[in-house]
């Protein structure tokens, strides 16, 4: 009884075995609620076995080939909008280019719609036009982030290596560039949800290259829900085997890093 | 009494002030300090700068490390390049950012050097070839107890070996003079001794060492220094406070013969008080 007390008291910290057991009883709470609100005739959600049947449904028409097309499409647009924010972001500790990178990162407000509507115009390809549009909106979140990473940088760390005899563009060299390298993955992986959801948005809105969002809007236009809840949950695993394996390889990489 | 003899000089600020914004944090800093010759001992020098919170001492340590441009006066130190240890004539220069190690009050490392990186990314600039660079760390290593932890990160290390690492690769990069801004704050008590062994390591390494902290902790200070400046906000002629700080008062242990004593005795004690008295009265 006291155990169970524990669990509703604030700042309580629990054995392991006890945070599982919170976990199964969600997940368990979780199934059973959908296994029970689904089997009435009135019914918002399709109930587990039409999802079943919509994801058997989903592999016959290339589920796999389509989770290729859109991580191919995520890595090209990724690396591209790494690669850029990170040359802005690093020069933003320069005075005369600092005010490009704040208005790159003030620049995420732009509609996507505005933006897509001038792409179309000067590029033709389906998927081209698809990975400019992820490159330019993941990149303005990319350079709001990291311009937070350099900003969090403690001015020790800086007088530090001034200490040390480092010029300017070493120390931009040895405490932002090498010595922030785990907070771009981080960076990476805190933005990934927005990235992914983008991504879909935007395979669906230009539909043919294929992708997740091709088959999500399949799904929409013939209303069915089995296939759209086993997409939606497709779509969420991949997103977290993504986190979990950028997180994995950030602790891998850099051994020191405790963020 | 302890026989000692002062000769060249190895430290002189002159009429130095720092402005921030409009505001005058430190005025007219002037004073010098001289390098001590012990017969038969290698001695550097220790001298302290204490004072109450908000008195200047992280902006005049700023100042005499190079990493803030006074807005009057200079810093002078040993030109090390032009010292001749046998005709041991010291020339003075001004001070430059990264001629004067620095160790702030979080021994802030890099944290993606492990320690012998950063050792050897310390004496990257040294004249000395790759071979003798290395058998200097490892020699160090050894006699600063941190063999078993060269290929550790900061964030590895324990407090009391993340000191003297910080202190290490200051020495191995500046050569004489590490400034240390409050290197006792938070500290325990076997961290402190730590600190205290890392200091007598600095100081018998070399004739012209020179460690320079602040502290907040007088006993500390008087146990330690054998120079100690007070730094404050002087009393102005209408009996107020001004707004800048100044040094109010230099106490050489030394010549009071209360140096290099290890342990406190009353005349350090009566030393105390009266240091104390003169700090709160700024």
């Amino acid at each position: 009884m006291e155990t169970i007390q524990k669990w509703f008291r604030p700042f309580e910290v629990l054995k392991l075995e006890q945070r599982l057991s919170i976990l199964t009883i969600w997940i368990a709470g979780v199934i059973g609620y959908w296994f029970m609100t689904t089997s009435g005739e009135k019914r918002l959600f399709p109930p587990p076995g039409k999802v079943m049947e919509g994801m058997r449904d989903l592999f016959n028409e290339g589920l796999m080939v389509h989770i290729g097309s859109s991580l191919g499409l995520c890595l090209q647009a990724t690396l591209i909008a790494i690669v850029f924010s990170l040359v802005v972001a690093y020069l933003s500790p320069v005075p005369f280019l600092r005010p490009v990178a704040v208005a790159m990162s003030r620049l995420r407000y732009l509609p996507l719609t505005g933006i897509t509507f001038y792409l179309a115009v000067m590029v033709s390809d389906a998927r081209t036009m698809q990975v400019w549009v992820l490159v330019i909106f993941m990149s303005l979140y990319f350079i709001t982030s990291l311009l937070g990473v350099l900003k969090d940088i403690p001015q020790e760390e800086i007088d530090h290596a001034r200490s040390l005899k480092c010029s300017r563009w070493e120390v931009l060299w040895e405490v932002v560039i090498k010595g922030r390298m785990d907070y771009v993955l981080d960076v990476l992986r805190q933005n990934l949800a927005i990235i992914w959801m983008m991504l879909v948005t935007v395979e669906s809105i230009l539909v043919a290259a294929g992708g997740l969002g091709v088959l999500i809007k399949n799904s929409d236009r013939f209303m069915n829900h089995g296939r759209i809840v086993a997409l939606q949950l497709v779509i969420l695993l991949v997103g977290l085997g993504i986190d979990l394996f950028i997180n994995a390889l950030r602790k891998v990489l850099f051994r020191y890093s405790k963020i | 009494m302890s026989t000692y003899e002062s000769k060249d000089v190895i430290l002189r600020v002159e009429n130095l002030s720092v402005i921030y914004d409009g505001k005058t944090i430190i005025k007219d800093i002037n004073f010098e300090e001289k390098d001590t010759r012990r017969g038969g001992k290698v001695q550097g020098q220790t001298i302290a700068f204490l004072g109450r919170s908000g008195r200047g001492k992280s902006t005049l340590f700023r100042s005499l490390t190079g990493l803030e441009t006074p807005a009057t006066g200079k810093v002078l130190i040993p030109d090390i390049a032009k010292y001749n240890t046998d005709s041991s004539v010291i020339h003075l220069k001004e001070v430059h950012e990264g001629d004067v190690g620095f160790v702030d009050q979080k021994y802030t490392l890099f944290r993606h050097k492990t320690v012998y990186q950063s050792l050897h990314f310390a004496m990257r600039h040294a004249k000395t070839g790759a071979k003798e660079n290395k058998d200097i760390i490892e020699r160090h290593l050894k006699d600063w107890g941190l063999t078993k932890v060269r290929d550790q990160y900061p964030n590895e290390l324990s407090g009391g070996q993340r000191q003297r690492t910080a202190i290490l690769e200051q020495l191995l990069n500046s050569g004489i003079f590490i400034v240390l801004d409050e290197p006792f704050s938070g500290l325990d008590v076997g961290n402190i001794l730590n600190v205290k062994e890392a200091f007598q390591l600095v100081n018998n390494s070399h004739e012209l060492n020179t460690l320079i902290f602040s502290t907040h902790d007088i006993e500390l200070a008087v146990e330690l220094a054998d120079s100690i400046y007070i730094v404050g906000h002087p009393k102005l002629e209408n009996g107020e406070l001004a707004t800048y700080a100044t040094l109010l008062k230099q106490y050489d242990l030394k010549g009071l013969d209360l140096a290099w004593k290890g342990d406190l005795t009353p005349e350090h004690l009566t030393l105390i008080k009266e240091i104390k008295q003169v700090m709160l009265d700024s």
